[in-house]
């Protein structure tokens, strides 16, 4: 396992090194210069901007300034935002926090309706309650997120004025106190339950299947035969058993959690990675979108690998190679 | 998919011919006519695309739509304008029709390019297999890391002028990937059969045997993840219009409409803006969903819904 793990990981190398040539060069397509954060925009002289330019390197061959922009991501350094007229990763990390409060939440959700509706269509599979669930498992895959934030704010925050529509903090509410904490999660609890609830689908059918395939199997039957009562058979054994390769979902949901939440974070405008990179697009904040991209493809490839760790963690019949 | 044949009884000295066999496509076109909700998607859809190409007939010409009406701003719908009117008083029943037409069109094209660009890389490479195959699943394995919106939302931008067709080209060059790792993994299955062989030792070219012999072979399977690509590219083209990412803001599209959504006056009063674009754009996807399961069991000899 461990080998297998070191050997991937060095085989992501040279992979991560085509993904920043990739994101170097698209930065480079964009119109406007990218990496010029540090140039002055209101002034607009000629030759204070190409004395900037000459400066800060955007004149030499554009191998140098890959190598100039690689080796200092490789020392965790993304250069400075144009807009915010900071360090890219000061500001990430201030975001990043955001983020991952509310891909947990989603998560959690995601995987608590998962386990219930999961639980029901398989133990109570045909029946009405397995059509109603497996009717909103439809619904939830037809409507799109964006959708769907709209009706939940139109419900919730507008008609019912339960919680807040925008934002991830109330005004004036000091960090660490108790309200502080009730206050982020009134903002959490609306973005996180629109991306958990729509997530539920393949979990949920994952369950059920899985549930009604044990059933039929002969520890089962062995259990039955002995007199266990049905409960016992399910919640014990049959559970036990099914909800063992739901985890291994879990691998590929680390990186849409901080991917999949554009759209969702920027119709909330909850300050968090994917709105940040909305912004930055809108901004032209090339080192901001940059570093971003490079993030989350890297995210990507290691949830990729965590997946096929659990795999083998869970089934140990399938040998990882 | 394997070719059905059905038992034939025959009775003794009877002249009760054996039933005809039917093709597999027979076969799978009786299963999905059975198929209720497949059946009401399927008409639904049809009811929509129908509307949505008549936009013109129907109500105003396109042009129309784009027009700014000051004396007809945020009207609830009435007779003049069956769903009312939006902040620029335009008619968002004329709006929703040329939205679709925008919305389906460039989804079925984004489908159409998507399932052909995943069919040609995943026939050869399972097909030729060796470095060929190497190579190209390399390659494929290497597209798949970019995470989708966030490269569209990038490339996009890299383009100046923005238009329909430059989305189109960003979205499928991003989304074959599935389509092509599934198709390569039907074709390395079917290609082990008999019959392939035996039309690679009559002589026929690698083109002639997979476009004559194995595509068709593999073509269920293909349809089904056509279907299911072109729910997905709807959402991905309304989020990205929605967005802002998406369709020029000129042109009416179901996600340039919900856009108006986002200004918190008309997603609180004024409801007719924005759920009529919502309801079509959800029962559209959901119907297609549901065509697609059709589809899949249809298809599916083992399956006898």
């Amino acid at each position: 396992m461990l080998q297998y793990t070191i050997r991937r990981l060095i085989g992501m190398i040279p992979i991560i090194f085509l993904i920043s040539v990739v994101v170097f060069s698209l930065a480079k397509l964009m119109p406007g210069d990218a990496l010029s954060g540090k140039i002055d925009p209101l002034n607009s002289d000629p030759a204070y901007i190409e004395e900037m330019r000459e400066k800060m390197g955007l004149n030499d061959p554009i191998h140098v300034q890959y190598i100039r922009w690689m080796s200092g991501v490789v020392k965790g350094d993304f250069g400075d935002s144009f807009v915010h007229k900071r360090e890219v990763m000061e500001l990430v990390g201030d975001r990043l926090p955001n983020t991952i409060i509310l891909g947990v939440s989603a998560l959690l959700i995601t995987y608590c309706l998962a386990f219930l509706m999961g639980r029901f269509s398989g133990r109570y599979a045909y029946s009405i309650g397995d059509y109603l669930i497996s009717g909103f498992n439809y619904l939830a895959l037809a409507i799109p997120s964006f959708v769907a934030a709209l009706v939940a704010i139109y419900i919730f925050s507008i008609n019912l004025g339960w919680v807040p529509a925008t934002g991830s903090i109330g005004s004036g509410v000091e960090p660490g106190t108790f309200e502080y904490f009730i206050s982020k999660a009134k903002h959490t609890i609306l973005p996180a339950l629109v991306l958990g609830s729509l997530a539920t689908a393949s979990y949920t059918q994952f369950l059920r299947n899985d549930m009604i395939e044990s059933s039929r199997k002969d520890y089962v039957r062995t259990a039955r035969a002995k007199g266990t009562k049905e409960s016992t058979i399910y919640n014990k054994h049959i559970l036990r058993n099914s909800i063992i390769p739901i985890v291994t979902l879990l691998g590929f949901d680390i990186a849409s959690i901080f991917g999949g939440a554009i759209i969702t974070e920027t119709i909330f405008t909850y300050p968090g990675i994917g709105y940040l990179f909305v912004e930055s697009v809108n901004a032209r904040d090339y080192s901001v979108m940059m570093a971003i991209a490079m993030m989350l493809t890297v995210l990507t490839l290691i949830g990729n690998l965590i997946a096929d760790l659990l795999y083998g963690l869970v089934d140990p019949r399938i040998r990882l190679s | 998919m394997e070719p059905v044949t059905q038992p034939t009884t025959v009775a003794v000295g009877s002249m009760i011919k054996p039933p005809k066999s039917q093709s597999p496509w027979a076969l799978a076109r009786r299963k999905f006519l059975k198929n209720k909700i497949a059946m009401i998607s399927l008409v639904f859809l049809i009811m929509v695309t129908v509307l949505s190409i008549l936009a013109e007939p129907l109500t105003v010409p396109v042009e129309e739509t784009a027009k700014i009406n000051l004396t007809q701003m945020s009207k609830e719908p009435s007779a003049d304008h069956f769903f009312g009117t939006d902040k620029s008083g335009r008619d968002v029943f004329a709006r929703t029709l040329h939205g679709g037409q925008t919305s389906l069109l460039l989804a079925f094209s984004i489908t159409i390019a998507v399932i052909t660009i995943g069919s040609i890389v995943g026939a050869t490479a399972g097909f030729f297999g060796g470095w060929v195959d190497n190579a190209l699943m390399r390659f494929t394995d290497f597209m798949m890391n970019f995470p989708f919106l966030l490269f569209v939302i990038v490339l996009k931008s890299i383009f100046l002028e923005s238009s329909t067709a430059t989305l189109i080209f960003v979205i499928s060059v991003l989304s074959w990937t599935g389509t092509a790792r599934l198709v390569r993994s039907k074709v390395m299955a079917e290609k082990e059969n008999e019959y392939i062989l035996s039309a690679i030792s009559i002589g026929c070219s690698p083109f002639k045997t997979i476009t004559k012999h194995l595509l068709p072979n593999v073509m269920s399977t293909i349809i089904v993840q056509a279907t299911l690509t072109l729910a997905v590219m709807i959402v991905a083209e309304t989020g990205l219009s929605f967005l802002g990412f998406g369709v020029p803001m000129n042109i009416p599209s179901w996600g340039n409409m919900l856009q108006e959504a986002r200004s918190p006056d008309v997603l609180t009063s004024k409801w007719w803006i924005w759920i009529p674009p919502a309801a079509v754009l959800t029962g559209t996807i959901l119907s297609i969903n549901f065509i697609g399961e059709g589809f899949k069991d249809a298809f599916n000899p083992k399956s006898n819904r």
